[in-house]
């Protein structure tokens, strides 16, 4: 490796000495105040060293990763949600009796996870870095383990997730029975050589779609989405609806942009009957929802049904789109979770949509943020998530995607109704309820208030300006 | 032996690990099942692997080719050990809470 390598690398390595540099602390000093500002710190020194290494992209570090402008901007998403999802920790921990000091080392070793994600290149890498995630994520959703929630929660997401990464194994092994290599690049030459049968390379397909579809939540293989999001701890349903599904798309993205997905028609075809099915379904099941973190996870279902739309082209546009879709809706359900982190109480998570009826006269910057976000969700002008349908929509129509394109349209209407029901409750006439608990900790309550205000006005600003991040998007997509 | 008795092999290892995860009940049991199918793409993994370095030598004696598959054979033992031994911790912590590992008690999350 030589020392550009070295360089590139540097964001990652620091990512990685992140959660020993917190285990360090937790031997020297349990305190759980020096702990989530040393990690906030970090997160900020790892952004820092992404911006210093954006000119010496491209780097290829053969045969593991390949450093590029793609992902830089996966990365940097990443490491952007985990900071905001660490300020939340500390107001939702610090109230709850159990230690949450070893919170943050899985926190970060995921997150280091999702970021392999990211810049792998090779099967090798793609299987550490989705295990990195998703073991340390088993920890981090049966956290608080003296609740019976979150250890059901726990162990279904174990059992689910060890299932699919051996079917994601397997379809490893039958791309690398066809092709005789991991790497992604050699893959591509390989096929398009035709030194193989692709029946079997689209089988093997079929099998790894399992395993991401799974991580993804995407329809068939959304059974634990519901269940997961409900019984983790809000911050940790956060970091799985952002962190996790970034990751998770981008080495779906960097994957099929390397093999060419778009010749094997039948693998398109799957996609796309995922994406319909995903749409349809998610945006049903979150009708009858009473309960707003299942409401958000069967939303986040029909979202990631959205994106694959924007997947299914593959070309620059559908990439580009793919790429603003993720801001935007990482944004948004950040600020949403964050206002059900600050509302949730010692004893309960502020889940059931009856705590939110009349937020509006008694909080109401809280119940605007809240509104920005789920209108944001919903799609409605002016908010960030209208923009990331319509790139979407475009990116659909430009390579004839009538289907997709058309459900895309319908369900949209169709899920207006469950986030206007929410809104409605905050804004109906307040009950006479008990009164708020006092916070533990006002200096991180007002700086996660304060956060939550920011991202909200971003929301609103990418709404009206989205030609602020569109350019960059698009010159770093093309340093590859 | 053909490459064929390999993937036969593993093709049954692995079906017997996705209905052992299916239907039975014991948390436990179901781990070990998950287990086999990891076993059984290790088994397949380095039948491939022998089968393209065979393929290769006839061309080039000195060839490394089929390495990739049998060093990813032990990056995989090494994570399904990381993933047994949490999962573990989470099964003995289902046991102090509703004293038993079956799955079926795991119902509770639900309106």
């Amino acid at each position: 490796m030589n020392e550009l390598q070295f360089k590139a690398l540097l964001p990652y390595s620091l990512l990685a000495t992140a959660s020993i540099i917190v285990i360090l602390l937790i031997a020297f000093r349990r305190n759980h105040f020096m702990i989530q500002v040393v990690g906030f710190l970090l997160m900020c020194g790892v952004i820092f060293a992404l911006v210093q290494v954006r000119p010496l992209l491209p780097v290829a570090i053969p045969p593991l990763f390949q450093i590029d402008g793609f992902a830089l901007l996966f990365t940097g998403l990443i490491i952007g949600s985990v900071a905001i999802v660490g300020l939340f920790s500390y107001i939702y921990f610090e109230a709850r009796e159990e230690n949450p000091k070893e919170y943050y080392i899985l926190l970060f070793l995921s997150t280091l996870g999702s970021a392999i994600l990211a810049i792998s290149n090779h099967f090798v890498s793609f299987f550490l870095g989705l295990e990195i995630l998703s073991v340390s994520l088993y920890g981090l959703i049966a956290y608080l383990r003296n609740r019976n929630h979150a250890v059901e929660a726990g162990m279904k997401y174990l059992v689910l997730a060890a299932l699919t990464s051996a079917f994601l194994l397997f379809g490893m092994a039958l791309v690398y029975m066809d092709t005789g290599t991991m790497s992604f690049p050699e893959i591509a030459q390989k096929l398009s050589a035709g030194g193989g049968s692709s029946v079997l390379f689209v089988m093997g397909m079929g099998f790894i779609v399992v395993a991401v579809g799974f991580k993804l939540a995407l329809v068939p293989f959304h059974l634990w989405a519901a269940d997961v999001y409900q019984g983790a701890p809000v911050p940790v349903t956060a970091f799985i609806a952002t962190v996790s599904k970034i990751g998770v798309f981008a080495i779906l993205l960097r994957f099929s942009l390397d093999v060419n997905l778009q010749n094997f028609p039948l693998a398109i075809d799957i996609f796309a009957i995922i994406a319909i099915a995903s749409m349809i379904i998610g945006n049903l099941l979150a009708l009858r929802q009473a309960n707003l973190k299942r409401l958000l996870a069967y939303s986040s279902i029909a979202h990631l049904g959205y994106l694959l739309v924007a997947f299914l082209p593959g070309n620059m546009a559908g990439v580009e789109a793919a790429v603003f879709y993720l801001l935007a809706y990482s944004i948004t359900l950040l600020s949403a979770f964050g206002i059900i982190t600050m509302l949730s109480t010692r004893k309960k998570d502020a889940d059931d949509v009856e705590i939110y009826r009349g937020l509006f006269w008694k909080k109401p910057l809280m119940a605007l943020v809240l509104t920005i976000a789920l209108l944001s969700l919903a799609g409605i002008p002016l908010t960030a998530g209208f923009i990331a349908k319509f790139y979407v929509l475009g990116a659909g129509i430009q390579s004839q995607l009538v289907l997709p394109v058309i459900v895309l349209v319908v369900t949209s209407v169709i899920g207006l109704y469950y986030y206007l029901r929410v809104i409605s409750v905050m804004f109906a006439a307040p009950v006479p309820a008990e009164a708020w608990e006092k916070t533990v900790s006002p200096l991180f309550y007002n700086s996660t208030y304060i956060a939550l205000v920011i991202l909200a006005l971003a929301l609103v600003a990418l709404g009206v300006f989205p030609g602020l991040v569109v350019e960059d998007i698009r010159t770093l997509l093309t340093v590859r | 032996m053909t490459i064929n008795h390999y993937i036969f092999l593993s093709v049954a290892l692995f079906c017997i690990g996705i209905v052992g995860v299916l239907t039975r009940r014991n948390a436990i049991v179901i781990f070990m099942s998950v287990e086999l199918m990891l076993n059984a793409v290790n088994i397949l993994l380095v039948a491939f692997s022998k089968m393209h370095y065979l393929a290769a030598k006839i061309i080039n004696p000195a060839t490394q080719a089929g390495i990739e598959g049998q060093l990813f054979v032990f990056f995989i033992m090494v994570v399904a050990a990381a993933e047994v031994s949490v999962g573990l911790a989470i099964i003995v912590m289902m046991y102090r809470n509703i004293h038993s590992v079956d799955v079926n008690f795991l119902n509770r999350l639900k309106h």
